[in-house]
C-alpha cells in the first residue's frame, strides 16, 4: 500500500511532480522561517543573559557569590564614531573582590581590560582619539562569557577606590549578577525579549500567512485529476481507509522532504542570520541554536501536521466510486465575517489616549491589535470578493462580466484564494509603510542642522544634584585639535522655572551662540540667550525655526559669574576632530556623563527604527514575491482544471476576447477590491498606533511604496494577462476530447 | 439455478430527481443481461446499486443470497475488490500507473505482493491481444487497447460477476464489436455473470436475456413486446 502510494505520487506526471516540488519547497521556506524565529529568540535570550553583569549596580536580585571585600563600582555610556562604549571605571578595596564573568580578576589601579572587539578599535585608532580616554594599559582582553555580542565594546578601567567614589552613580558592589535585564526594571543595557518575541511573531505571521496561502493553492493544482484517480481506485474496490492512506502518503512525502530542506536551508542561512543586528548587534553564532523540543517538534510536527490536514480535507468530500460528492454546496459568505476586522481595529482605538505604562505592555497592545486587524483581512476577504462580483454582475453589460461576476459570487473564497496573499502583503506593507514614514517625517534628519553632527558637548546637570565644571580644567589643547573650530562655555540660568516650556537650563552669550553655525540665533536686542546645554531644542519643545532656532533672552544676570554647566566644541564634523575633542574632555571632567554629539544620542534611539525598517523591507518584498508565486499557480492551475467548460463555451460561440475578459475578471475583481480593503485597514492600523503611542498624525507616504505597491498590483495584473496565450491553446476545440 | 444478483423494489433519488422508483431485477449465475433503455431511465443508477457502490433509499440488494445494501461502506469495498469487476465508457484507468500496474491493482488493493500480483496481471495482456503495452500509461494507448486493459483488470481477480456500463460507448464500432467478443467469450468460459448496460441493440444481442428500463422500473422485453 505504501510502496502504491509513493508510486503514484511520484509517478503523476508533470503536473503532480510540480505540485509535489511546489508544496514541498513552500514548506522548506516555512520551516526555515520559523526555524530562524526559534532560534533567533534563543538567541535574544542569551544575548540578554550575557549582558546581565554590566547591570550589577542596578541589581534587584544579585545572583552570584558573594565576596568578602566589596568593590567599586561606575558605568557610564561612551561613544565613538556612531558606536556606544559600555565603560565601567572599577576599584578593588581588598584581595577577595568580587570577580566579573570573562576575567580572572578586576583589573587595579593603571590596568584596564577591554572586550576583543574593542582592543581591535584601539589597534587600529591613533591614541589621542581613543586609547587616552583609559589611564595605564591594557592588560586583559575579556572573555566569551562577558560579552553579549562580538561586536560589543567594554572597557573595564582599573582605578584607586577615591577615583571612582567621585564618579557619577558609583556604587559598591559585591558580587556581580546574571540575571537577564527582562527581570530588571531600572537596567538599560539589553533588549526587552518580549518585545522581540513579538516582533518576531508578526514578522513570522507576515511570511507565514502568504506561504500556507501559497500551499493551499499548491494543494488544490491538479486536485480533480487527484480526485479522479482516488474515485477509479475506489471502483476498483480500494476501501476508503486505503484511499485515506494513499492521499497522506502523498502528502507527507512533500511535507518531509520540505522539512528536512528547511532544517538544511536554516543551517545555511545561520551565518547569514547572525550577521543581522536584530537586536541593534550582530549574534555570537552559538547562541544561535536551536533548543532539542524545538527541532524535533518541527522535524516530526510538521509532517505529522501535513498527514492530519490531507486526512481532514478528505474528510470533507466523500471519496464515492463515482466521483467526488461535495458534501454542501459552499453557503454564501455572511457579513459576520467583517467582525474581526472591526475587533482588531476596535482594540486599536481603544488605546488612543491608553496607552499601556510599559514597553511591554504597549508591544502587547499594539502588536496584537495588528495581527488581529491582519487576521480580519483574511477572513473578511470572501464576503468583499462576493460583493465586489455581485456588483460587478449588476453594472456588467458584456457576457465577460457577467459570466465572471457569476462564477465568483458562485464561489468567492476560491476567487480570493488566490490573491489572498497579496492581499496580506499589502496590509503589512501599508502598515509598516504608514508607521515607519510618519516617524521619520516626525524626528528623523528633514530637521538636522550640522551641530548635531558637529558639536561635542559636556554637560554637567546641575539640577541633578552634580557639581558644575571647574572652568580651569577646560583644556587649552582644544582650540589645536585640527578641525576644531570653536570652544564656548554653557553656564548656569539660576532663574530656571520649571513651570515655563521656554525656560531653559544653559545661558550662552549672543557673541558665541554666532560662533557655532546652525546653532540658532538670540530674540533681537538680547546680549545672552536661554539655551539647552547641547544647544538643540529638544523634540517638542517651545523653540521652533527647524535649522535655526530663535532661543528666549537670558535673564537680567551677570554672566560671566555664573557657574560653569557645559562646555561645547564645535568641529567641521570630522571622526579625528570629534574623537580628539571627545577624549579630551573626557579626561578633563570625569565626573560626569561622556562627551557626546546630539547625533551620537540619536542614533541610539534611531538604529532601532532604521532595523525596523529594513526588516519591514524585507517581509513586504519576499511576502509579495510569495504571493505573486501563489496568483501565477493558482491561475493556470484554475485555467488547466476548467479548460472543458470553456472550450465548451468557446465552441459554442463565446468570443476567445470574450472568455479573456471571464478570465481576467475573475482574479482582477477580487484583487483590486480586497486590495483596497486591505491597504485601507493598514493605514488605518498605522494611524491608530501612531496617534495612541507617539501622538503623531498620519503622514502621506513617500513615493517609494507608491512604487512598491504599484509594482506589485502591475505584476500581479500581469501574470494574469500572461495566461491569456496559455488560454488560447487550452481551450482549443481539441480539449473538448477527453484524455 | 441460484440467482446470484437480485434487486427487488430498489428505490433512489439524488435530491428531489427519483432515479428508481421500485426497481426489481433477479439473475441467475453465470446469465449474460443487458439493460436497455432510453437515456435518464436509471439504467446506471440500477447498476451501481447493484453493484455495491450506491445504496437504495429503500428496497434490497442480494448477492448470493446475502444484502448488500446494509454492509459497510469498507465491507462492500472488500465485496467489489473480490467478487466483482468494472468495465465503464471511459476513464477508469489510473493515469499515474502503468498498463500492468492497473490491470494488478485490484489484487494489490487485496494484499497481494507486488511480483505475483504483475505477473498475474501480464498474463493477461497476451489473452487480450495486448501484447507489450504492459508499460504504457493510459495516455498512451489508444481507446480500444484501454477498453481491453479495463477488461482485464475486471477478471483478473477471477470475479463471480462483471459489471459493464456502455463498454463500448466510446469505440467505433468494428473495435467495440471485438471487445464485446472478448468480454463474451471470456465470461462464457469462466461461467462469469454479466450485467451490461448499453443503448445499441447489436451489443446487447451478445447477451442471453435483454431488460428494459423505463421511468425507473424493469419491464422484462417480452411484456415490452407484447403491450406494444
Ligand atoms: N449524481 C446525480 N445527481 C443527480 N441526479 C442524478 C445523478 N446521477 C443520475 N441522476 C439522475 O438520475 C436519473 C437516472 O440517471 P442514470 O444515470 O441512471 O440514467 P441512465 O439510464 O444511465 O442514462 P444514460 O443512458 O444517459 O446513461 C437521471 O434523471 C439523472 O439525471
Ligand atoms: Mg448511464
Amino acid at each position: 500500500m505504501i510502496r502504491l502510494g509513493l508510486r503514484m505520487a511520484v509517478a503523476g506526471g508533470r503536473a503532480a511532480v510540480a505540485r509535489l516540488a511546489i508544496i514541498g519547497a513552500a514548506v522548506a521556506i516555512g520551516v526555515g522561517l520559523v526555524l530562524a524565529a526559534l532560534a533567533g529568540t534563543t538567541a535574544v535570550q542569551r544575548q540578554n543573559a550575557h549582558y546581565g553583569w554590566l547591570n550589577s549596580a542596578h541589581a534587584e536580585a544579585a545572583t552570584g557569590p558573594s565576596a568578602a571585600d566589596p568593590a567599586w563600582w561606575a558605568f557610564r555610556e561612551d561613544y565613538f564614531r556612531g558606536r556606544s562604549i559600555a565603560r565601567i571605571d572599577v576599584a578593588v578595596t581588598g584581595p577577595h573582590a568580587p570577580v566579573p564573568p570573562g576575567l580572572s580578576a578586576l583589573p587595579g589601579p593603571g590596568e584596564y581590560a577591554v572586550s576583543p572587539a574593542l582592543a581591535e578599535l584601539l589597534r587600529t585608532t591613533p591614541p589621542d582619539q581613543l586609547s587616552e580616554r583609559f589611564p595605564g594599559r591594557r592588560t586583559a582582553v575579556l572573555g566569551r562569557d562577558a560579552l553579549a555580542s562580538p561586536d560589543l565594546l567594554i572597557a573595564v578601567v582599573g582605578r584607586t577606590p577615591a577615583d571612582v567614589a567621585g564618579l557619577r552613580d558609583a556604587t559598591q558592589l559585591t558580587r556581580f549578577v546574571s540575571v537577564s535585564p527582562e527581570h530588571c526594571l531600572r537596567c538599560y543595557v539589553g533588549t526587552g525579549i518580549n518585545g522581540m518575541a513579538l516582533i518576531l511573531a508578526v514578522v513570522v505571521a507576515a511570511l507565514l500567512f502568504p506561504l500556507l496561502i501559497f500551499i493551499g493553492v499548491a494543494t488544490r493544482l491538479s486536485a480533480a485529476r487527484r480526485e479522479q484517480r482516488l474515485a477509479a481506485m475506489r471502483l476498483v474496490g480500494a476501501t476508503p481507509r486505503q484511499v485515506a492512506t494513499l492521499a497522506t502518503i502523498e502528502s507527507m512525502i512533500a511535507a518531509t522532504a520540505g522539512t528536512l530542506l528547511g532544517f538544511g536551508l536554516f543551517l545555511l542561512l545561520r551565518p547569514v542570520l547572525a550577521h543581522v543586528p536584530f537586536t541593534g548587534l550582530r549574534f555570537f553564532l552559538d547562541d544561535l541554536e536551536l533548543t532539542w523540543p524545538a527541532a524535533l517538534l518541527m522535524l516530526f510536527g510538521v509532517p505529522i501536521g501535513a498527514a492530519l490536514s490531507a486526512r481532514l480535507a478528505l474528510r470533507r468530500v466523500r471519496m464515492s466510486p463515482l466521483g467526488v460528492m461535495r458534501r454542501v454546496t459552499p453557503k454564501p459568505p455572511r457579513a459576520w465575517r467583517l467582525l474581526p476586522l472591526i475587533a482588531g481595529l476596535a482594540e486599536l482605538t481603544w488605546f488612543v489616549g491608553r496607552k499601556p505604562y510599559t514597553t511591554n505592555g504597549q508591544t502587547a497592545a499594539y502588536l496584537s491589535g495588528i495581527l488581529v486587524v491582519m487576521i480580519g483581512v483574511v477572513v473578511a476577504g470572501p464576503w468583499v470578493t462576493m460583493t465586489g462580483s455581485r456588483l460587478l454582475a449588476r453594472l456588467a453589460r458584456r457576457p465577460a462580466g457577467v459570466i465572471a461576476g457569476r462564477r465568483l459570487a458562485d464561489d468567492p473564497r476560491a476567487g480570493f484564494r488566490s490573491i489572498s496573499g497579496l492581499a496580506l502583503a499589502l496590509f503589512v506593507g501599508s502598515v509598516a509603510t504608514g508607521v515607519i514614514t510618519s516617524y521619520v517625517a516626525e524626528r528623523g534628519d528633514s530637521a538636522a542642522t550640522p551641530i548635531i553632527h558637529n558639536l561635542m558637548t559636556v554637560t554637567s546637570w546641575s539640577g541633578h544634584g552634580q557639581q558644575p565644571l571647574d572652568q580651569a580644567s577646560v583644556p587649552p589643547s582644544l582650540t589645536a585639535v585640527p578641525g576644531v573650530r570653536a570652544v564656548v562655555l554653557i553656564r548656569d540660568n539660576p532663574q530656571i522655572d520649571k513651570n515655563d516650556p521656554n525656560s531653559w537650563p544653559g545661558l550662552i552669550s549672543c557673541a558665541d551662540l554666532t560662533r557655532i553655525p546652525g546653532s540658532g540665533h538670540c530674540s533681537p536686542g538680547a546680549a545672552a540667550a536661554q539655551v539647552f546645554p547641547n544647544l538643540v531644542p529638544p523634540y517638542g519643545g517651545s523653540v521652533r525655526g527647524g535649522s535655526d532656532p530663535q532661543w528666549p533672552p537670558a535673564p537680567e544676570v551677570p554672566l560671566d559669574r555664573q557657574a560653569v554647566i557645559g562646555v561645547a566644541v564645535d568641529t567641521d564634523g570630522s571622526p579625528a576632530a570629534l574623537e580628539t575633542s571627545r577624549t579630551l574632555l573626557e579626561n578633563a571632567f570625569p565626573q560626569v556623563d561622556g562627551a557626546a554629539s546630539e547625533g551620537d544620542i540619536r542614533d541610539d534611539s534611531t538604529r532601532l527604527l532604521r532595523q525596523m525598517q529594513r526588516l519591514a523591507d524585507i517581509v513586504i518584498i519576499a511576502s509579495l514575491v510569495i504571493a505573486g508565486c501563489s496568483l501565477a499557480v493558482s491561475i493556470t492551475g484554475g485555467l488547466n482544471e476548467r479548460k472543458r467548460p470553456f472550450a465548451v463555451l468557446r465552441l459554442a460561440g463565446l468570443r476567445l476576447s470574450d472568455l479573456r475578459g471571464v478570465v481576467l475578471l475573475e482574479s482582477a475583481v477580487p484583487l483590486l477590491a480586497v486590495s483596497a480593503v486591505a491597504v485601507a485597514a493598514g493605514f488605518v492600523s498605522a494611524a491608530l498606533f501612531l496617534k495612541s503611542q507617539l501622538g503623531y498624525e498620519l503622514r502621506p507616504p513617500g513615493a517609494g511604496y507608491y512604487a512598491v505597491t504599484g509594482t506589485g498590483l502591475l505584476v500581479s495584473l500581469a501574470l494574469i494577462a500572461s495566461t491569456m496565450p496559455l488560454l488560447r491553446r487550452l481551450t482549443g476545440p481539441a480539449s473538448v476530447r477527453n484524455d | 439455478m441460484s440467482a446470484a444478483l437480485r434487486a427487488s423494489g430498489v428505490e433512489l433519488s439524488f435530491g428531489a430527481t427519483p432515479a428508481l422508483r421500485g426497481a426489481d431485477l433477479t439473475i441467475a449465475t453465470g446469465e449474460i443481461v443487458a439493460v436497455m433503455g432510453p437515456s435518464g431511465s436509471g439504467k446506471s443508477t440500477l447498476l451501481h446499486c447493484l453493484a455495491g457502490i450506491l445504496v437504495p433509499d429503500a428496497g434490497q440488494i442480494l448477492v448470493d443470497g446475502q444484502r448488500i445494501d446494509t454492509l459497510s461502506e469498507t465491507r462492500r469495498s472488500e465485496l467489489r475488490r473480490d467478487r466483482f469487476g468494472f468495465v465503464f465508457q471511459f476513464g477508469q484507468l489510473v493515469p499515474e500507473l502503468t498498463a500492468a500496474e492497473n490491470v494488478a491493482l485490484p489484487l494489490l488493493l487485496g494484499g497481494v505482493r507486488r511480483k505475483p500480483a504483475l505477473q498475474q496481471a501480464r498474463e493477461w495482456f497476451d489473452r487480450l491481444g495486448l501484447e507489450g503495452l504492459h508499460g504504457r500509461r493510459s495516455g498512451e494507448l489508444s481507446g480500444g487497447q484501454a477498453q481491453r486493459v479495463a477488461l482485464a483488470r475486471a477478471l483478473v481477480g477471477g470475479p463471480q460477476v462483471l459489471f459493464a456500463d456502455e463498454p463500448t460507448g466510446a469505440l467505433d464500432s468494428i473495435t467495440g464489436e471485438q471487445v464485446m467478443e472478448l468480454l463474451v467469450s471470456l465470461a462464457r468460459d469462466r461461467g462469469t455473470t454479466v450485467v451490461l448496460v448499453t443503448h445499441e441493440a447489436r451489443v446487447a444481442a451478445y447477451a442471453d436475456r435483454e431488460v428494459i428500463v423505463r421511468d425507473g422500473r424493469v419491464t422484462s422485453f417480452d411484456t415490452q413486446e407484447a403491450a406494444a
